[in-house]
Order: structure tokens, then sequence, then C-alpha cells
């Protein structure tokens, strides 16, 4: 019994909650009711660490789920920010729609250059990521460049309910609407299709060529608008460091139940996984540890998700169980004779 | 008026031409077969009439008029329907939303109740009223697998159904209730194109039939005017018996023994002997579980349990190390996944599990490696020029060549254990082939070989054995059986 | 039948596909190379100096990267802060004398990067998401280890590091005997061979009895091995260090490794396609520098380049 109820805690599709459970169970656990975790203000940077990570997670995430990798997302959360704090001065509107518009254009090209020369995503994402980075460094002249309307930032960062601001709101939004068209429409079906079998999903009648440029384009803007309204909340845009972005992202993914094989995951268990990541970085900072705790879990968890996820691991148990069993019977048979 | 049409098609793949110059014509209510060997052309041919592939001459017309049809989307448009000889299901997804996959009249929100009725009646046309339509794919077995894929077929709204070897994992039930379909199709005006090598099935259910030979068409019947020996004339060209060698039997002792074999899901109790010499050959069809006891054998399985001894000697499962230090070698059905190195050339492919014997201190011998893979290559017949070119470049003959080459030239001849050894090879290799592995047996190996392909098995084998869903049906020695009781037991549910 | 058939879609139109590449790969060489002569002071000793030593911190680590591209494992994004990682490994231990911190340099880079490996042989577990799990646990326990702080050198012998011999600056001599060394394994050796094979079909080296998972961990322990020897050359040059020393190589190593040839895919491979690329992203980059291009544009054009160079060498393998 105790072992079904394990087994369904760590399948693939409640993994994600479960994680997230656990880490809100250790926290509060280490925090012995002082208070540090269980507050307003700590659920409160939760959320806008949420804003951020989960739309380069659900970018990425989504890349995953079609069996490819974008490495770009972290070029593009860089550009999309500088674009938008340079053109949106006047209009935080139209800064907005050209960052997010920049990244549907990234992902659209990046996507049309895999297809139509059927090359792998990391080659051409990298030289992507590269590209967009550079661009980065070029529009902000390799300096901060400072957003003026600062009506704007103060505006997305407000609180209200006391939990979310307008920035979290809006990423909730995108993850909702994400969840409902993944699970409502066959768009979602085909984007899991393709992962699962590009070949099979091709021959049944899929356009697979479409859905893997569709699904760039949306993690270019999902990661573009992380981008810029980052770079809107803080008033002013840098080249952020590459591997700021990345890992956690990546790491919040496979938490959240995407597989790196493709054919499986969801925008909620990808919120879950943010959500831990959050809870942990927060949580932690609100106890008084250390930031490099941080780093460590989050490798910690990486790693041991990519192993409990790897494909060898459960033949390899099997085989162990067997021989134990094998080496067993024969010093039994050896015994009796 | 022709529903659907091809003239002059001719189909390259690099130098060798898979089709040449086929013209064919499928009328409206019509059931016709498409046969053909191994590498005839069957399969290619399909995929151009159902956008997979275009055709580098030649014109296909539908309604009698030219239309390219780009790709399998626009197929579908057209009201073409395929099911595939691989299976094009996404394994992760529900049987109901691969029932809908691809198919271009489904709503965006997509789960609709009208949606499942159809499935489900469609499901039930095939047999599979108890499955039920959220069951996850990837549990199923690929008999039921091939059922649904046919499901699917039934629910696109086409005019022109492709079915390439639907049968091949199915019991005589579930073929007897495809028929069915297919009857009920064709009485609604449809045209069913049904592509086998079973010529039973062609003379049960199809009206007329198109015989492939090495990509050319070599004539259209009615199925009423010819009989069985007539079709294989055409399908063969000549007469069986110059495809296999002769041979006198001399088997020599027991090389392998295997006792009790269990590799779940599929296989269980297993039991052979197989004699030094010889060829043992399991026949099955896909699913009955022959090819997955050699790669048990092959210490490929993560699961497999079982006594089995190799010369005298016993052997442990689970670990390619331990079979290969027991002289067993594995020719693999998955040539191009599993078998060869298709970026290395072919005389690395050659010697490509010889590089131990060619070291010393951690240093390859570049020039010993040469001279064996001369030597190999000599041994199994390939031309030495082909040496360096990379194996991608070999045509498929050549290619299950280089996978026997590597295998062969240690000291002692121990067990060849090949699965499906002629798949993708063309005619004229074949020939080469069971010549080659009659050689083997005359040096002394013992060949298990897993195919189901009967009238290979019944030209090279020595001894038979037939399997179906994982157990054994018969046991038969060379003259004592007829392919029309081989194939019974494999497509028969098996006695009790 | 199909997979076969559509290999051999790919068998290619035979002799004009690859002449033409290699035209259009003649081409590009020449024109980098024009632009590099026809450049003002590229001649110039300070700016070869400026170039080999740009080559060697880099390159050591691509010439790494290539290890690993070559068994099929694409890339790893922690050979950077392993860089780092070394490198203060290196400085910490210098009290103990040159040799032996650079031997404990070595050690530390063969394990933590010989670990990573033997979990992608063994389990096959997901290759890039191992390195991004490297990555987070060698930055957090760097922090851990040294409070945030510099490290500076606890002990003397930094200068070997940066004289010359025959003119040659030492990090370069450094540099190019990691790529003969590299080039010698890959070539000539048992285990170079092995690593080529599981590349081009990890299942077919299964079946054919290679054991896969060693082969994968020693070429991740030799990637490693490349990591230190950078390391210790950027901890000399530098004389003190943290580990933003190493951040960022990884982008410029896998470039490096797939502008020079090697296929991502893996399978086939060398060091000195890897140096060759290298060469060339750094001849660039000198280049745009000494034209007057804005530090900021160089990155992108660069990139751009990256971009472009690797397409080719695909298409023109694929053709």
């Amino acid at each position: 019994m105790i072992q079904q109820v394990g087994r369904f805690l760590i399948a693939p599709a409640a993994r994600p909650f479960t994680i997230m459970a656990g880490a809100v169970v250790v926290l509060g656990l280490i925090d012995r009711g002082n208070g540090y975790f269980f507050s307003l203000g700590t659920l409160f940077s939760v959320m806008q660490l949420f804003a951020s990570l989960g739309l380069v997670a659900l970018g990425l995430g989504l890349s995953m789920m079609v069996r490819e990798f974008d490495l770009s997302v972290a070029g593009m959360f860089s550009l999309a920010g500088c674009i938008a704090v340079i053109t949106g001065g006047t209009n935080p509107w139209l800064g907005a729609l050209l960052g997010v518009a920049a990244g549907v254009v990234s992902g659209l090209i990046q996507g049309l250059i895999m297809t139509r020369l059927k090359l792998s995503s990391v080659g051409v994402t990298l030289g992507g990521l590269l590209t967009l980075q550079g661009l980065a460094y070029v529009l902000s002249g390799n300096q901060t460049v400072s957003y003026p309307n600062m009506s704007v930032a103060l505006g997305l960062n407000a609180p209200f309910a006391q939990l979310f601001s307008v920035r979290s709101a809006v990423a909730l939004a995108v993850f909702l609407l994400a969840a409902l068209l993944m699970r409502y429409t066959y768009v979602g079906r085909d984007v899991i299709a393709t992962g699962s079998d590009r070949r099979a999903s091709r021959v049944a009648g899929l356009n697979t060529d479409r859905i893997l440029i569709g699904v760039f384009a949306a993690s270019g803007a999902s990661s573009a608008l992380a981008g810029v309204l980052l770079s809107y909340s803080l008033g002013a845009a840098s080249p952020v460091g590459l591997s700021d972005v990345l890992a956690p992202a990546a790491a919040a993914a496979i938490v959240g139940g995407v597989s790196v094989v493709g054919g499986r995951g969801s925008p909620a268990g990808i919120a879950a996984g943010v959500l831990t990541l959050c809870i942990l970085r927060s949580g932690l900072s609100a106890i008084g540890v250390p930031p490099y705790v941080h780093d460590l879990v989050t490798g910690g968890i990486l790693l041991f998700i990519a192993v409990l996820d790897a494909p060898e691991l459960a033949r390899h148990i099997t085989a162990w169980r067997l021989d134990r069993a094998e080496r067993r019977a024969q010093t039994f048979t050896a015994k009796l004779s | 008026m022709s529903v659907l049409a091809v003239k002059g098609v001719t189909k390259r793949f690099g130098p060798n031409a898979v089709l040449k110059n086929v013209s064919l014509s499928l009328d409206a209510r019509e059931i016709h077969a498409i046969c053909g060997e191994n590498g005839a052309g069957k399969s290619t041919l399909v995929k151009i009439l159902t956008g997979l592939y275009s055709p580098d001459e030649g014109v296909v017309s539908i309604d009698d008029k030219p239309t390219a049809i780009q790709n399998p989307q626009h197929a579908q448009e057209l009201g073409i329907a395929l099911v595939a000889q691989e299976l094009s299901l996404a394994p992760a997804l529900s049987v109901l939303d691969n029932i809908w996959l691809g198919n271009r009249n489904v709503p965006l929100f997509h789960r609709r109740k009208s949606l499942r009725m159809k499935a489900r009646a469609a499901l039930d046309q095939v047999g599979l009223s108890d499955l039920s339509l959220d069951a996850p794919v990837s549990g199923l077995s690929i008999g039921r697998r091939q059922l649904v894929e046919t499901a699917r077929m039934l629910t696109r709204e086409a005019r022109v159904f492709f079915l390439d070897e639907p049968t091949a994992t199915l019991s005589d039930v579930e073929i007897e209730r495809i028929f069915d379909a297919l009857r009920t199709l064709k009485a609604e005006g449809k045209t069913i194109v049904y592509i086998t090598h079973r010529l039973g099935e062609v003379f049960e259910v199809c009206d007329s039939v198109s015989v492939l030979r090495n990509g050319e068409l070599v004539g259209t019947r009615p199925t009423a005017e010819i009989d069985r020996g007539h079709l294989m004339e055409m399908m063969l060209g000549r007469s069986i018996g110059e495809m296999y060698p002769t041979w006198q039997s001399k088997p020599a002792g027991a090389a392998l023994t295997i006792k009790n074999l269990h590799v779940p899901p599929v296989v269980r109790d297993f039991n052979l002997v197989a004699e030094r010499g010889a060829v043992t050959c399991i026949a099955g069809q896909v699913g009955s579980g022959a090819l997955t006891i050699l790669r048990a054998l092959a210490g490929l399985s993560a699961v497999a349990t079982g006594e089995v001894t190799v010369l005298g000697k016993p052997m442990r499962l689970r670990s390619v190390a331990a079979a290969r230090s027991a002289d067993v070698q594995f020719i693999s059905e998955d040539r191009a996944g599993e078998g060869i190195f298709l970026r290395l050339s072919a005389g690395q492919n050659l010697i490509a599990a010889k590089l131990r014997e060619h070291t010393t201190w951690g240093v390859l011998a570049r020039a010993k490696l040469r001279a064996t893979a001369a030597k190999l290559a000599g041994a199994v017949g390939i031309d030495l020029t082909r040496l360096r070119s990379p194996a991608d470049e070999l045509s498929g003959g050549n290619q299950q060549k280089l996978a026997f080459g590597r295998s062969i030239g240690s000291a002692q001849p121990g067990v060849l254990l090949m699965n499906e050894p002629t798949r993708g090879v063309d005619v004229g290799a074949r020939a080469e082939i069971y010549r080659l592995v009659r050689g083997f047996c005359d040096q002394g190996y013992c060949v298990v070989m897993a195919s189901s392909d009967i009238e290979e098995v019944l030209g090279i084998a020595d001894r038979v054995i037939s399997m179906y869903r994982g157990h054994q049906v018969g046991s038969y020695r060379r003259g004592e059986v007829d392919m029309h009781r081989v194939l019974a037991d494999i497509t028969h549910p098996a006695a009790a | 039948m199909t997979e076969i058939a559509l290999n051999n879609r790919l068998r290619g139109s035979g002799l004009r596909a690859r002449h033409l590449v290699l035209g259009i790969r003649i081409v590009a060489a020449a024109t980098i190379a024009g632009f590099a002569l026809t450049t003002q002071g590229f001649l110039s000793t300070l700016s070869i100096n400026a170039l080999l030593t740009a080559i060697s911190f880099v390159g050591c680590v691509a010439v790494g990267m290539t290890f690993i591209t070559l068994t099929g494992n694409i890339m790893s994004l922690a050979l950077g802060a392993t860089v780092s990682a070394t490198a203060l490994t290196f400085l910490a231990t210098l009290s103990f004398g040159i040799v032996p911190a650079l031997l404990v340099a070595l050690l530390f880079g063969v394990v933590i990067t010989g670990l990573q490996g033997f979990l992608v042989g063994y389990f096959q577990a997901n290759p890039i998401l191992v390195s991004i799990a490297a990555l987070s646990l060698l930055l957090g326990a760097a922090a851990f280890a040294t409070g945030g702080h510099r490290i500076y050198p606890a002990g003397e012998g930094l200068a070997i590091f940066k004289g010359r011999i025959a003119g040659i600056p030492v990090q370069a001599l450094c540099f190019f005997a990691t790529v003969i060394a590299a080039q010698f394994i890959l070539s000539w050796t048992r285990i170079g061979r092995q690593m080529a094979m599981v590349g081009s079909n990890s299942r077919a080296a299964t079946a054919a009895g290679i054991e896969t998972t060693w082969t994968i961990t020693i070429a991740y322990m030799a990637a490693g091995a490349c990591a230190a020897i950078s390391g210790v050359l950027l901890a000399a040059r530098y004389g003190s260090g943290d580990m933003e020393l190493g951040a960022g190589y990884d982008y410029t190593a896998i470039a490096a490794v797939l502008v020079g040839g090697t296929a991502i895919a893996g399978g086939s491979g060398s060091a000195v396609r890897t140096l060759v690329g290298v060469t060339v992203i750094a001849i660039i980059e000198v280049v745009l520098l000494l034209r007057g291009f804005s530090e900021q544009l160089q990155y992108l054009i660069t990139g751009i380049i990256v971009l472009a160079v690797i397409m080719l060498h695909v298409v023109g393998e694929r053709r």
C-alpha cells in the first residue's frame, strides 16, 4: 500500500506538486515556527520571482516537450528587456509590444532554420543565443540603460491582495492561457504528439514543421515578456549574465515534470516546478540561510531528477534485482546439495 | 474514370532506382492488392501516393486530373487515408486522441462528445469494444495498436484507403473483422488498396492484384482469373529454387541449449536445442517474441531469465559482455539504429568489435586493423574499394554484409544470432546473403535466425520453430512442413 | 524498411554537393584571411601574441568540449565553472609547491567532470541537464568555500607561465601540447576510437560489446583535465581568481568546436579541427577589434558568423 502511494506521488504527472509540497514542508520545519517563512512578505517575493522565472521556464519547457532545447531563451530575456526600455519611454505599451514581437520573430526565424534545413535545435539556438545576447550588448552599449517612466515601474510592482503584483498576475494569466490551450484544444494534443513521436505524427497527417515553428515562437514570446516585465519593474535593463537564467529555468521545467525526450509535461506542472524553486529561494533567504545554499539545493534537485528520469535507471534496477534473486537461488540450491 | 492513378512514376534513392516507370490505375468500389517481395517497391509506391515522398519522374492523377500530392495533410484533403506499415500512433497520447490525431476536420476544442462517439463506433467495428478511449497507447500490445490505427483510418472521410501490411500482427479472428470492415467500405463505393505479401489474403478479399518486382510493375490481373502459383511466379520472376542454395545438412552436436527462457511480458517458457552446422529458424510475425528471444540471448534484455548453455558452458543472461565471451554474436534487425555505424567507414565497421585484439598499451595497430578489415571484407563479399566509403552510402545488402562481417572472424566459430537478416535488402542481394549463411554453417557456426518471412524460413532452415504471441507452437525438420502449416501456426491462437 | 529508405535518401548526390561545400569553405577561409591580412596592425607581434594568448585559454576548454561532443553528448555548460574552480584550487594549494598544486587542480577537474560523465554514461541521464546541475553545485560549493572572497596565490612559482620559449608564450605551448595529446588519443588509441563509435551510434556500440559507460566517463575526464589546464593558465595569468574567471567559456568553446567541423550529433571530430575553429573565431574577434568595431558589435558579429558556419557545415554534411 505504501509502495503504491509512493509510486503515485513520484509518477510524472503528480511529481511536481509532490515536490512543491515537500519543499514547503521542509522549509516550514527548518523555520520552526519563527514565522519568517510562512509570512506574506515571503509569499509576495515568491510570486515576484515566479513572474520572471516562470515565463522563461514555460518557454524552455515547451521546447523540451517537443524534444528540442531552446538555449536562446536566456538571450531573448536580455534583449527584450533592452528593447522595451529603450523604445518604451513615452509609451510603455509600445515598448512591451516591440519586445514581445522580437521574441516571436526570433522564434520564427530559428524555427524556420531548424525545419527547412533539418538541423537540431541545440546548434541553432546556440547561435541564436549568441546573436541575441550580442544584439543586447549593441543596443545597450554594454551599459545599464535606465527607464525613465517610474510610474510604470512602481505600478507593476505594487502589491494587491497582499500576495500578487501586476507582474505576477500577468505571468499567472499567461500560464492559465497556456494550460487551457494545452488541455482543451487540439494544439496541446499536437504538441505532445510531436514530442512523443515526430515521425508517427507526420505520417498521421500533422504538419510537424508548423508545430515546431509555433513552439519556438511561443518560447521566444514568453521569455521576451518575462524580460520586458522585469526591466520595466526594475526601471533599468542590462544585458544579463547568461548562466543566471538558463539553469533555474531548466531546473524548474524538469522539476515540473517536463521530460527532455519530449512528449510529457504541462504548463500546470511547470508552474508547480517554478513555484518550488521560487519557494526554495525566497524561503531560504527569509530564514536567513546564505545564498549559496540555494545554488546547492537547486543543483541537487536537478541532478536527482535528471537521474530519476534517466532511461537506463529502471533497467539497471531491474537487472540488479534479477541478479540478486539469481544469486540467492544459487546459494539456496548450493545449500541443499 | 479512375479515382487515383500513377503514370510513368520513377523514384530513386541515391544511385538505386526503387521504382521504375510504374503505371497503375485504381477505380471506385474495388479492393486492389499490391504484391511483391521485400524490396520490390510496394511501400515506396504507397508513400508516393500518400504524400510522404514525391516521384522523381511521372505523374499522379486524381479523377484523371494530374495532381502533385505535397504532404500527408494534403493527401488527407484529397481524400486519401493510410494505415502505415510502421505504426503512426503517438505513445504519450490516449486512444481517443490518437484516433483524431492529424484529422483536419477536428474543431479547436477537440474532445467533444460527438467525436468520442464516432471513435467508439470505429473501435467497435474493428473488434476493440473492450478498449477504453482514454487508455494510453503506450500500454497496448502491437496487435491492438495496429487495430487502433485501422480504426483511425475508418474515421477519415476518405475515398481511397491504403493498408500497408495491415495484418502482420493479428490473429485469424481479428483479420476477419478487418475484412468485414473493408467489404463495408467497398460497398459504400470506396477504393481500397491492400499491400501484402500474404497471398492467401489476396485471394480472400481482393478483387484485383498488381505485382511489383524489382521496382517494376509486372502486371495487373483480376484475382478471379489467376491462381496462387501464377501469382508467385509473377512476384519472383523465376522458380523459387534459384533464390536458395541447396546443401546437405550436417548437424554436428548441440551448440546452444535454452531452458525455461522468460522474457516478460511476451515470451514464457521457451526451450530450444540448436546444433552446430545447422540453421535453426524461429518463425513468427511482429510481436510473436521471435526477435525478443534472440535479443535476450545476445544479452540485450534487462529482464530475461532462464538457463542457457553454449558449447557446454553456462552463459549469463542480461549482459552483452557475457554473451560475447561465450562466442555468441548478434546481428540486429534494426540495422540503422543498432546494427552498424552509419557515419563511420565500411572498414571501421568491420573491425568495430575487434579493437581489443589490435591494441597494445592502449594504442591501436592501424595497419593490422586495415589488414583484418580487408580479410573480413573478402569473407563476406564486399568490394575492397568500398572500404573507405561511409557505411550509409552502401546498399542495404552491403550493409547487411557489414553486419555479418563484424560478427565473424574470431578464432572459434560460435553461435550467430540473426534477426530478420534480409529486411530492407533487395532481391538480388538476398540470394547472396543466403549463400553466406549456409557458408557459415559449413564453417561450423551454429546459426539461429528469427524471421517473419515464411518463404525465407522454409528456404534456408534445417529446423523451423513457429511462434505465436510468446509461445512455441510447432517444431519441424526440413522437408516435414509446408508454408500453409507454418502460416497457420503463426496466426492461429495457440491451442491451450 | 522505412528507416533504411530514409537513410537511403540522405545518401547524397555524390560528388557535386561535397565539392560545393569544399569550395565554399575555401572561399570563406580566403575571405577571412584576406580581411585579416589587410587589417592594419594584424601582423604585428603585439596582436599575434594577443591572438595566441586568447586562443590558449578558451582553446583548452574547446578541446575538452570536443571529447564530450564527440561521444554524442552535445555539450557541457559546466566546463567554464570547472575552469574557475580548478583555478581557485590551484591558487589555494600553491603553498605545497607548483607541481603538487598542478596535480591537485588536474585531479579536481578530472573527478568533478568524470562524475558527471559517469551519470551520463551509466544512467543515460541527459547531458545538458547534468551539466546545468553541476554548474549550480560548483557555484554554490565555491561560494561556500571561498566565502565570496577572491583567492590569491598561496605560494610562489607563477612566473614560469608568464614567460616565453623560443618566442612563443608558454601558455600557447601548453595549449598546443594539449591539442597534440588530445589528437593522439582520438586518432591512435582504442578508447578514442570507441568514443567516436559511441557518439556515432551508442546502441550499436553496446551491441558490439563496447563498454559505453567507461568510454563516456573517460571522455568527460579528459574534458575535465583540459578545463583544469585552462584554469591553471588563467590563474597564472591573472594572479588571482574568482568564479567569474571562466564564465562564458562554455559557449565560446562549443562554438569553436562546431565551427571547426565536429558534428554536433557526435561520431566525428578531432582536436585539430577544434584548433582551427578556435583560431577562426579569435581571428575574427581580433580583426574586428583592430578595425575599430566597438566591443559590442564584435560579440554580435561573432555570434552571427558562428551561426552561419554551423548551418553551412551541417547543410554540407546532410546533402
